[in-house]
């Protein structure tokens, strides 16, 4: 057996001890089973593309300092609560003290809740798929806790802005949970952003666990710089009729890495996963999706597109995984890829994997190029082949960037794609 | 004892007849792999020097490497040094010396089958006698074929009779260090097919290991090539519908294909090894390379698969389509039942320009079996133009078995065009229903559901392979309802 590379003993030491003792002592125990913890190479199979971007040195493994700035004061049309380098800035924060419903930090989280806590974080995650939610585990320093108590309605939808100011070099370990009462709702949107131009690393956990008749609905918005590297992993695990929907639109960077894993539970539940992803100059972004239909009676819908220009590399990896007892699911996984480069790669690899019999199941997966025949259409019609090519290239994904339920979202999401669009057809 | 050196002498004069001679020093190996043995069966086989060092290489190789793991498959680990690497053919003592000796389940399959009765005997490996000696079927065969200029016979002839083209093509596609079980055929393969299709030359039959008098005993190491020069044509058949008796457990063999400008190759495949019985308990393991290679400009490769034996398939034929305006196509039908498990699909690489892949991949899987599409599609960064096709399908049939889809799809050219499909479905209750009012039995209703299901692929075959195919279909499902 060649050696394989392991994680460097430098990413095994926690920082911030501001943690309530369950949480710290849970932070050790997952400590101690990172040691020699193999990182991923080209044969590791959920890695096989993105391994060779992954570059860990180990002055990343130095937890970013949080600073108080809470300086940049976006103003969302919700809630907000404002991580700076994982660990939570209540001074930039805004929401409301409601009833049935707590919005806490890690930190402010009193004994019996932490131990709670303490007992439920990483359930919903195959770490074997997700290796480093484990680093994760073992690295946190804060994070947010939301409980929604039964029929619990949170009336406007909650922006977590988590900001990564990487002056220097070192890494970063956001991570939430959320915890949604039977019948309650709530829309959670994650921006992560970045700041300074040092090498740094994110890596993030976030996790539902919803209840009977959750209806939850999350958003996912990558727009961190070309300096950070991030590995994100969520998982969502869903009881009877409970309704999740997850929105994600990824922007390329030197690492990008989002595993999505949902288990369906408890029958009738109903997921949807909707993605987009674009990626440009030498950029990669590496989406791994996984839907578990454990009972009966499910419905699982997924649409995800890439865009890869440049040099770039765009991967998707859905997987659906129908269980013996799940009779009666429905599946269905649609991917799409338009490769807009010759030096740009696309791979894809929708997965089935079914036990079940009385099932219906289907993806699809296409890689092409823009229509020579649109584009032509357009041109004859007197629109410029820039604009021709741009307006091609936003149809092929707006019909999901349409889908996300908070405009100003729709809107961060849209003036980034046309800069996108700005950046890739330029001449021509 | 008289008997036995009449059987002997036969056998060599029968061998003889061919060109090709061979002292049996033993009748089988000890078990066990090592050098050695590996030099001992180069001995035996008479193999010029540098067959030797090419089988030593990989042996070398082999030993380097892991035994893979990747696939949806379980079973128990093979001990490679238990396994005997020659044994000489089998003395006819040793063999059922009638039908009545068989099996009856045997003879059952057989008869549903549509099996001649002649060839029954052979395939339940009854020492046969001259009336039906393959080596008569073997010369009317041979007549037209060598006056087309067509050479087809056991590799181990090949290797003394051709060595250039042997040394030129042998492990050109799937090179000795390709993989586990590609390395190991390469270092001790026991015997297999050699076909070279001269320039412009329409092979003028299909071509077919079932007749072939090397049929009995090619081992379970079988090594295949077939070279088609430029403008040939050739369709060739392997295995047969009924299934063969076998004793060897492991079963690890390689195909090379060789297309050159404007040739064609057809390739088609009907696999019946013992599955196993109805509750897991052995059955044979079988771990194929498959590969063919579209060198030239508008060639083509065609692989047809219909694979319903083997506890455990595990087999991806491919093709590199390297020549430009090169067609590769795989149309498989993948049939699993009781513990069966199968891991089989295709690679489609796409190097050369406007280069063309179809896949049409149908898996049924009833009772507790398990059954994987698993595939790759890619296109290099000068496969301008190129063009891919997928369709994959299961069947499921039963509440305890699986089905699964494991499709790569990479692409680094803009200019491709790749579409995947995949549905799994199971026979439905309103087809069901439809059929059983009009007065079909449940079984039979299958049957035709599933041929129905299957037909696309089954268009591909050679006809009467078709036909066969249709019915082992049907025997294959037994007891899968109801």
């Amino acid at each position: 057996m060649k050696s394989v590379p392991t994680l460097s003993s430098a990413f095994l030491h926690p920082a911030g001890q501001s943690l309530p003792e369950p949480l710290l002592a849970l932070r050790k125990q997952r400590a101690s089973a990172l040691v020699d913890m193999p990182l991923p190479t080209r044969k590791t199979e959920n890695w096989k593309y993105s391994s060779k971007y992954l570059k860990l040195a180990d002055d990343m493994a130095i937890s970013l300092p949080a600073e108080g700035k809470g300086g940049n004061s976006l103003a969302v049309p919700g809630y907000k609560v404002v991580f700076n380098n994982g660990v939570m800035i209540p001074e930039a924060s805004e929401y409301p003290d409601l009833n049935g419903i707590i919005i806490q930090s890690f930190s402010d989280l009193d004994e019996d809740d932490a131990k709670a806590v303490s007992l439920q974080l990483g359930s919903t995650l195959d770490h074997d798929q997700a290796q480093f939610a484990r680093v994760n585990g073992a690295r946190f320093e804060d994070g947010l806790f939301i409980r929604l108590a039964p029929g619990a309605v949170l009336d406007q939808p909650l922006f977590v802005i988590h900001e990564t100011t990487a002056d220097a070099s070192g890494s970063a370990y956001p991570r939430i949970y959320v915890e949604a009462g039977a019948n309650s709702q709530m829309t959670l949107v994650e921006e992560y952003i970045s700041s300074g131009d040092a090498s740094a690393l994110v890596n993030t956990v976030t996790e539902f666990n919803l209840a009977d008749g959750a209806n939850i609905t999350s958003i996912r918005l990558n727009m961190e710089g070309e300096n950070v590297q991030h590995i994100g992993a969520t998982g969502v695990l869903q009881q009877r009729s409970s309704r999740f929907e997850s929105h994600c639109v990824g922007f390329g960077g030197p690492l990008r890495r989002h595993d999505l894993q949902v288990r369906l539970e408890g029958e009738g539940a109903e997921t949807k996963l909707n993605g987009v992803v674009v990626t440009q100059g030498k950029q990669h972004y590496d989406n791994h999706t996984s839907i578990d239909h454990v009972a009966a009676h499910c419905n699982s819908e997924e649409t995800y597109r890439n865009i890869a220009a440049d040099q770039s590399h765009a991967i998707f990896n859905g997987r659906i995984h129908i269980h013996q007892d799940a009779q009666k699911s429905n599946a269905d996984m649609n991917n799409k890829n338009l490769l807009l480069s010759n030096g740009a790669e696309i791979d894809t690899k929708p997965e089935l994997e079914i036990y079940a019999d009385d099932v219906k199941c289907a993806h699809g997966a296409t890689i092409g190029q823009l229509d020579e025949t649109s584009v032509f259409y357009l041109v004859s019609r007197g629109i410029g082949r820039r604009q021709a090519n741009v307006l091609l290239t936003m149809a092929f994904i707006n019909e999901l960037v349409q889908q996300i339920p908070v405009e100003a979202v729709r809107e961060t999401a849209q003036a980034r794609l046309n800069d996108f669009f700005e950046q890739t057809f330029q001449e021509a | 004892m008289a008997t036995t050196d009449n059987e002997v002498k036969e056998l060599i004069k029968r061998e003889y007849e061919h060109g090709f001679v061979t002292e049996i020093e033993s009748d089988t190996f000890e078990p066990g792999l090592n050098e050695d043995v590996i030099r001992r069966l180069s001995e035996i086989k008479q193999e010029p020097e540098f067959m030797l060092e090419w089988r030593l290489k990989a042996y070398r190789r082999w030993l380097e490497m892991d035994e893979p793991e990747w696939a949806h498959v379980d079973f128990p680990k093979v001990d490679y040094n238990a396994i005997s690497y020659y044994s000489a053919p089998k003395k006819k003592e040793d063999m059922p010396q009638s039908l009545d000796d068989v099996d009856p389940e045997l003879l059952r399959t057989y008869e549903k089958l549509g099996i001649p009765l002649h060839e029954r005997a052979k395939l339940a490996g009854v020492a046969v006698d001259a009336v039906f000696d393959s080596v008569s079927v073997a010369t009317t065969f041979k007549e037209p074929l060598e006056k087309a200029g067509v050479i087809f016979c056991p590799i181990s002839e090949a290797v003394q009779k051709y060595p250039e083209l042997v040394k030129k093509y042998l492990g050109s596609v799937v090179p000795a260090g390709d993989n586990y079980f590609a390395a190991l055929n390469s270092a001790v393969f026991s015997d297999g097919s050699f076909v070279y299709i001269p320039k412009g030359v329409r092979c003028p039959m299909e071509l077919s290991t079932y007749f072939r008098i090397n049929a009995a005993n090619t081992g379970q190491f079988e090594r295949t090539l077939i070279i088609a020069e430029e403008g040939s044509y050739v369709s060739y058949l392997e295995g047969c519908t009924a299934p063969m008796r076998d004793e060897n457990q492991l079963h690890a063999a390689v195909v090379e294909l060789v297309a050159l400008d404007d040739a064609q190759i057809k390739y088609s495949t009907v696999q019946n090894w013992y599955p196993g019985d109805e509750n897991g308990k052995g059955g044979i393991y079988n771990f194929v390379t498959k590969r063919g290679a579209c060198i030239g400009k508008n060639s083509k490769i065609s692989w047809t698969q219909v694979e319903t034996g083997s506890a455990i398939t595990w087999k991806y034929p491919s093709c590199v389509l390297r020549g430009e305006n090169s067609v590769g196509e795989f149309y498989s039908v993948a049939l699993t039942h009781n513990y069966q498990q199968a891991d089989t699909g295709t690679k489609m690489i796409h190097l050369g320009k406007n280069t063309k892949s179809t896949i049409i991949s149908k898996g049924i899987s009833a009772g507790r079996s398990s059954n994987a599409y698993r595939g790759l599609v890619k296109f290099g960064p000068g496969a301008e133009g190129a063009r891919n096709f997928t369709q994959c399908d299961s069947l499921l049939i039963g509440d305890r078995c699986g089905a699964h889809t494991f499709p790569y799809i990479e692409s680094k050219n803009k200019s491709a065009i790749v579409e995947h499909e995949a549905t799994t479905s199971k026979v439905s209750d309103e087809q069901m229903f439809l059929c059983r009012q009009r007065g079909i039995d449940p079984e039979q209703a299958v049957s035709m559901i599933v041929n129905g299901f299957c037909k696309e692929v089954f268009k591909e075959l050679p006809m009467e392979f078709a036909v066969e195919a249709g019915k082992l279909l049907e025997v294959s499902l037994e007891g899968s309802v109801g």
